[in-house]
Order: C-alpha cells, then sequence, then structure tokens
C-alpha cells in the first residue's frame, strides 16, 4: 500500500554548520580551558561559595574538589576583588554583615537580647501568653524559601483589594541551616530595615538539612536535639528581628511532611524547633501549623478533600504545595492575620 | 545539571577533552559519550535514567521489527504499538494529573462524585523532547527514510546532552549520520559555538531572568495590583523573555554540540518579525513546528482534503502542540488561538483578500502572539483573564524602568534589523584567536554571574514541557 500523503523531507539530511572560520579540535579546546582557568583565577571564591551552599551530594563533592582549591588560589590573588570591584554595579546592594548569623562571633555566638536555647527546651510547652492587639496592617511582607511561592501569590491575591501592601520576598534555594546562598539572619535585618513590615509570613524549610556550627564551634549534623537547639536559635533571632520589639506580627508556618523520608526527618526537627524558638515570643510569634492540615498525623498525602472534591494539594517533588494547596494554607494564615487584625481582612 | 551551573562548567571541559581524544576510536567515544549524557540527564534524578534506558530499548525493538518485516500491515501495527507506547509514558507522566482531575471536576458537575486516583508524578525532565525524537526515528524507519540504527548510536542520538533537556527536536536523521564516522578534529566550528554560548547566556541569565523578576512574575502573579500600563509592560516582557529564555537556551545547546563537532538545526530564526502567523511558525521553535507538520497535519491529511479539513488539521495540529507544552487549559487555548489565527489567513488568502501595509500586518500578528503569551503564562484562565481585563484598568505606570524598557525594546527591536550586519558581527567575533575567545567567553560568564541574584539561576522556562 502506498502512503501518499507522508513528505519527503524537504530538509537536507544534516543541518550545514554556521558559516565562519573553522578551528580545530585543539583549538575547542584552548578557548573552553582558557576561560576555566581565567574564571578560577577571578571567580575561585564564588566556586567554592556556592559548592558550600550546594545540598549535600556528588555536585557538592565534586564542585567543592575544584572549588576548595580554586578558592585557595584566588584568595592569594587580587584579581578576585578586582572582579568584585568591576562588576560590584551589577550586584543588589545588602545593609552589610548587619544581622548575620555568623556576624556574632565564634564560641557562644549570643546576640543581644537573644537567649540561648539549649536542648532541653524540647518539651512541649505552651506559653499561651495573649498578646497586645496589634494596630493597622499596612505592610505584610511574606518570605521564606521556594515553599514561600506560591502562598505569596495567594495572599497578594486575596489582600488585592484591601489596603494592605504585599511585599513578597521569597528566596529558592535558600535555608536558615546554610548561609552559604543568603544568610537569612542578615536578610531578615535587611528585610525589617527597608520594609518595617506590620507583619511577616514565613514560610521556609525545604532545604535545610545542613550542619550547623555547635556552642563550641563544632559541626552537629542535622537532626538530632543539638542540630534542632542550632536552628531554633537561628530562627529565634529571626523571629526577634522580625517582630520588630513587639510592633509587628510574625506568622510562621510548619512545614507539612514532604513525600521522601529522609525530608521527613529533617521537617520534623525543623517543625519541632520552630516550635520551640516562638516560645518566649508567643505575644507576636503565631506559629501557624500545616501539617495537620496537609498530612495530618506526619503522614504524606498528594490529595485532600476540599470543598467536598478531592484535590492534588501537592508539587509533584512531594516538598511544594501546588497552587490549591498554597490557596488552603493562604486561607489558613488569612485566618491567624484576621484573628490579630480583626475582620477588616478579607 | 543545567548549563548556567558550576556543574555543568566542570562537566563540559572534561566531557570536550574526552570527546576529542577518543574520536579516532569511536568503540570507545560512542559508550563514553552516552556514559556522560546519562551523567548529565540523572544529575536531576538517577530514576529518570531508567526510563529514557527504557524508552530508547522500546523504540530500538520497534524500529528493528518494523525493519525486519516485510508485511506493510505489520509494520504499521508495531509503529503503531511502539508510537502508542511512546505516547503513554509521556501521557501518564504529563497529562495523568490533568485529565483525572477534569474528570473528577466533570462528574462531580454531574453530582457522580467519585473518589479518583488522584496522584502527582514528577515530570522526568526532557520527556515531551525525548518522546518526540523517539517517535519521528520509529517513524521514519517505517517510512523508509531511515535505515535502523545501531542501538549504541540510538541511544547516543535519544541522550545526547546537548539536546536532552529542552530540545531542539533534532531528527534522527540528522544525528544518527554524523556518527557514522568520527567528527573531524580539524574542522570544528570553535568560534561559531562559542559566541553562541555566549549569547546563550546573556540571553537566558542578563535578559531572561531579569525581566521575569523585574516585571513578569510581579504582575502575572498578582494581576490585580497592576494597572493597564504595567500589565501592557508585562505582557511585552514575557514575549521577550521567553524568546531570550528559550532561545538562549537552544543556542547554548548548538554551540556546546558544534564545540563537540556536531551541528544542531536552528530552532529561532527572529520570530518577532514575523508578518503572518504561518511565517511566525517557520520562525519559532521551528524544529516543533516541523515535527508537528511532518508527523501530524500531513497524515491528517494537511491540506489535500479541501479546505473545511485543511482548517479542521490546523486546528487539531496547533491545539495538540498547546497541549504538547503542558496539560492546562491555558495551553490548548494558546494552541487553538494560533490554530484560528491561521486558519484566518488561509481563508484571507483563498478569497485573495488584500493584504495590509506590511508594518500593519506586522503589529497584528506581533500583538496577537503576545496576547497568546498572557494565556501560555498565566497560571490558571481566571488570571489570563484578570491580566486582560487589567488591561483596560487606568493606573500608573510602576514598573516601567529604563533599563526594563530598554531590554523588552532590545529584544524587539534586534529582531526587526536585518539579519546581515549581525551576521557579519557573529561572524567577525566567531574569527577571534582561540585564547581571545576564551577570555571573551570568561568575561561574559563572569559578568552574567555577577547579574545572578541570590535566588540563583531559575529552570529554563522549557524544562517544565
Amino acid at each position: 500500500m502506498t502512503e501518499p500523503y507522508y513528505p519527503t523531507s524537504p530538509e537536507p539530511p544534516v543541518p550545514p554548520a554556521p558559516t565562519g572560520r573553522r578551528l580545530t579540535a585543539r583549538h575547542a579546546l584552548i578557548v573552553v580551558f582558557v576561560a576555566a582557568l581565567l574564571l578560577v583565577l577571578f571567580e575561585g571564591s564564588s566556586i567554592r561559595g556556592a559548592g558550600e551552599e550546594m545540598d549535600p551530594g556528588i555536585a557538592r563533592e565534586l564542585t567543592l574538589a575544584i572549588g576548595k582549591p580554586a578558592g585557595w588560589v584566588s584568595d592569594r590573588l587580587p584579581f578576585d576583588d578586582w572582579t568584585d570591584d568591576a562588576l560590584a554595579f551589577l550586584e543588589d546592594e545588602g545593609v552589610g554583615q548587619a544581622g548575620a548569623f555568623d556576624s556574632a562571633g565564634a564560641g557562644g555566638r549570643t546576640a543581644r537580647g537573644v537567649p540561648r536555647v539549649p536542648p532541653s527546651s524540647f518539651d512541649p510547652v505552651e506559653l499561651g501568653e495573649r498578646a497586645a492587639p496589634p494596630g493597622r496592617l499596612g505592610t505584610l511582607l511574606v518570605t521564606g524559601d521556594s515553599l514561600a511561592m506560591p502562598l505569596d501569590v495567594e495572599l497578594a491575591r486575596d489582600l488585592a483589594d484591601t489596603q494592605v501592601n504585599v511585599e513578597r520576598d521569597p528566596h529558592i534555594g535558600t535555608g536558615i541551616s546554610n548561609t552559604g546562598l543568603v544568610d537569612w539572619g542578615r536578610l531578615s535585618t535587611e528585610q525589617t530595615a527597608d520594609l518595617e513590615p506590620d507583619a511577616v509570613v514565613v514560610f521556609i524549610g525545604a532545604n535545610e538539612g545542613f550542619a550547623l556550627p555547635g556552642p563550641g564551634g563544632e559541626e552537629i549534623e542535622c537532626c538530632g536535639p543539638g542540630w534542632a537547639a542550632e536552628y531554633a536559635y537561628r530562627a529565634r533571632r529571626m523571629m526577634n528581628t522580625y517582630r520588630r520589639g513587639g510592633r509587628a506580627r510574625v506568622y510562621w508556618l510548619l512545614l507539612p511532611a514532604p513525600r521522601d523520608g529522609e525530608r521527613q526527618e529533617i521537617a520534623r526537627s525543623v517543625n519541632a524547633a520552630i516550635s520551640v524558638a516562638a516560645q518566649p515570643y508567643a505575644a507576636q510569634v503565631r506559629v501557624v501549623d500545616l501539617e495537620e492540615v496537609f498530612t495530618p498525623g506526619g503522614r504524606y498525602r498528594d490529595a485532600m478533600t476540599i470543598d467536598g472534591r478531592r484535590q492534588i494539594v501537592r508539587e509533584p517533588d512531594g516538598v511544594h504545595l501546588n497552587g490549591a494547596g498554597a490557596d488552603v494554607a493562604a486561607e489558613i494564615v488569612l485566618d491567624a492575620l484576621r484573628r490579630d487584625y480583626g475582620e477588616a481582612l478579607p | 545539571m543545567v548549563f548556567p551551573s558550576y556543574e555543568f562548567a566542570f562537566f563540559f571541559p572534561m566531557v570536550l577533552a574526552l570527546s576529542w581524544l577518543l574520536m579516532p576510536r569511536p568503540r570507545l567515544w560512542k559508550p563514553s559519550i552516552l556514559a556522560a549524557s546519562y551523567v548529565f540527564y540523572s544529575a536531576a534524578s538517577p530514576g529518570y535514567a531508567l526510563l529514557l534506558a527504557g524508552v530508547t530499548l522500546a523504540n530500538q525493538l520497534g524500529a528493528v521489527l518494523v525493519s525486519r518485516s516485510s508485511d506493510e500491515g505489520a509494520r504499521r501495527r508495531i509503529m503503531a504499538a511502539t508510537v502508542a507506547v511512546d505516547l503513554g509514558v509521556l501521557g501518564l507522566f504529563k497529562y495523568y494529573g490533568f485529565f483525572v482531575g477534569e474528570i473528577g471536576r466533570f462528574l462531580d458537575s454531574l453530582g457522580l462524585g467519585m473518589p479518583l486516583p488522584l496522584l502527582t508524578l514528577a515530570l522526568p525532565i526532557g520527556l515531551s523532547f525525548i518522546t518526540f525524537q523517539a517517535i519521528s526515528y520509529v517513524v521514519d524507519v517505517k517510512r523508509g527514510l531511515l535505515e535502523p540504527a545501531t542501538t549504541i548510536d540510538f541511544a547516543l542520538y535519544l541522550s545526547f546532552f546537548p539536546h536532552v533537556v529542552a530540545g531542539p527536536i533534532v531528527r534522527a536523521r540528522e544525528f544518527i549520520p554524523q556518527l557514522a564516522k568520527p567528527r573531524d578534529p580539524r574542522d570544528v566550528a570553535v568560534g561559531a559555538g562559542v559566541v553562541l554560548i555566549a549569547i546563550g547566556l546573556v540571553k537566558k541569565v542578563a535578559i531572561a531572568d531579569y525581566l521575569a523578576r523585574e516585571v513578569v512574575d510581579p504582575v502575572f502573579g498578582v494581576p490585580e495590583a497592576y494597572a493597564a500600563p504595567d500589565v501592557a509592560l508585562a505582557a511585552y516582557a514575557y514575549a521577550a523573555q521567553i524568546y531570550c529564555d528559550f532561545s538562549g537556551y537552544t543556542d547554548i545547546a548548538i554551540g556546546v554540540a558544534l564545540l563537540l563537532g556536531f551541528v544542531f538545526p536552528q530552532n529561532f530564526n527572529s520570530p518577532y518579525r514575523a508578518l503572518s502567523f504561518r511565517d511566525f511558525w517557520r520562525r519559532w521553535h521551528m524544529t516543533l513546528s516541523r515535527f508537528l507538520r511532518d508527523f501530524l497535519y500531513i497524515p491528517l491529511g494537511g491540506n489535500r482534503g479541501g479546505k473545511l479539513r485543511t482548517y479542521r488539521n490546523l486546528m487539531i495540529t496547533m491545539i495538540l502542540g498547546g497541549l504538547w507544552h503542558g496539560a492546562a487549559w491555558g495551553f490548548i487555548l494558546w494552541g487553538a488561538l494560533h490554530g484560528a489565527c491561521l486558519m484566518v489567513e488561509h481563508v484571507l488568502r483563498d478569497r485573495e483578500v488584500k493584504s495590509p501595509p506590511a508594518v500593519i500586518r506586522w503589529a497584528i500578528v506581533f500583538h496577537l502572539v503576545v496576547l497568546g503569551w498572557i494565556l501560555f503564562r498565566a497560571e490558571n484562565l481566571e488570571l489570563a483573564g484578570a491580566l486582560i481585563s487589567r488591561l483596560t484598568v487606568a493606573g500608573d505606570a510602576t514598573l516601567w524602568a529604563p533599563a526594563t524598557v530598554a531590554a523588552i525594546a532590545a529584544v524587539i527591536g534586534f529582531q526587526l534589523l536585518p539579519p546581515d550586519p549581525l551576521d557579519r558581527l557573529r561572524v567577525r567575533f566567531a574569527a577571534l584567536p582561540a585564547p581571545a575567545l576564551g577570555l571573551g567567553l570568561a568575561v561574559v560568564v563572569a559578568t552574567v554571574g555577577a547579574t545572578v541574584p541570590s535566588q540563583g539561576v531559575p529552570p529554563f522556562i522549557y524544562f517544565q514541557f
């Protein structure tokens, strides 16, 4: 049987190569290795920094295997500084090291006004302190890592017709336990200084599990009480920053259980740490329990019943909330906001 | 693994050196590059590599059986079964959740709600591209346009790391003949490859991501917060963003392949200078356009069954082309909009309606394309409607920063310039000596890297497809 509608190819079998000068394979290697060498000399410390902020795994090991010697070389040469100076105009401005987790000094690392959190704190104690009514909700900051997306959008949409100014500032791939990409101590200080938010919604924890430096400078691996205590200490410092001496409210969301077992272990520690970290600030800091809604009993599920209909609420990665899930989370946050700011909110 | 990453910066020089070192010995070169490609692909999740291997074996088996069978009916059945396997895998990972959700919604509306097995399945990266390339191989073997390749050649074709994740959709008969003999190490388009990589990085990191951060994401996220000037700016910005994002990826992929001695087909040719939708689809994602033409539109009958059948075939092709991008009504409507515009063009041409001046045609086509991008980018139809309705709301232009406007104007304006001077400029850069090319590449990487915010480089838009 003939098949008249099948075309013969109008294109040549192999596409033509681009016009222009031809070189040899040796030249290709020279180009790539010259570029790589220059980047090691001028950007070596950036490679090392990038490796340190990666999730544990082969890619991180590989990047550090090259980044550490590259960083060592670039530390001893002035080129890195030249590049930084030359390209500084392209980078975001910050507030220096103010508030950074690592800027309080090694050893005790106790920031002024923030009590340390010993591991023994991890008993379920609720302070139950009643908060004084806050003022008008003018600016709401929604921040965190990728978990805060699309929650930030949902909240902004829900509050679009109100006088509330919703500032969205999620930082993908970042974590409180990893200061390589973003130091959340510093960032929270910067956000608070820049925006002076009346309320802050924080949803972070997708990229946690990095070893944390302990009180004596030793590394504490995730996810025992020691790690949780250090995590809680960092979170508490952020809460203290965000609550702005009592003028602002903080809504810190607990993590719904992720699908992956290893991540579940991290999420349990993070949630425990957040609950403990918030205890001294119960008047201003609300711990919003999403776990009970999305993954009751800590059991992961893709779908749940919303308005009488089963709907998928998680992204395929088993970590993030999808649009429908974020919609539910936004409603829960709005409920918490209404409790503090009254029914003027939608 | 993505191109603008440290992992790839370490991976590629090693693979490039290994490739040219082993090139004279195909028995070593092929398994080595195959292994490197699987390392590249499985960087996201090792499990995906098993799926890629499974798709490879299934299609190779289908192609071999097709070629060995002399009975036309059997050949057709084997081809159909193989294509069904490919589409089944794609359907399971890409469309299962969408269709089960929509069926559930429909049953609910009839009062017949029932618990359906709702699951979220992670879409293996590049699966849509892999599927199309696998289909093109089996169908071309069935059509007699291609002999079945050896298993390792076919595996290399499907997994070759420069194109495995997001194309371009290279046809088997474009790539596999390039494996027939070692690439000539004395004839490598080094300059062209490096220039493409540099241009791709600038497009993706410095332009596309900047526009996304500054304009597109805020407005498409919460359209209610913006008035017409900002919504219009965001629509133009998204047109520029998606072009720079996808063509930037393609530039890097083609450049990387050139350094390895391979040639990929062109995927973009100044799409925003199109004067008709037909012209647009000859310039935008060209390898998808020709796939849809050769494997969907023409097999449906093309333009051979009369006007109505031609219109029907155009509409089916474009709607399925939209659905290929993702399981959402926005993509389907986007495809339908393009199908409708193509149909209108056919009708006007058939009736020999006089064309308006070129500048008017350009403005109409460009703005309809931009309108289509709103459907494409909006998270759902409700938001797309909100965005379009906000175009009628007067208000302040809060996002019209000079850098943003300049970036959008540059992306669109460059495409309106005659291509020859730009090509001559590219050829002149490509003719620089190798150390100068290396220096230039390093300067571009460092400069572009300095614009990366703390959030890092977001994934390419087409990775999700």
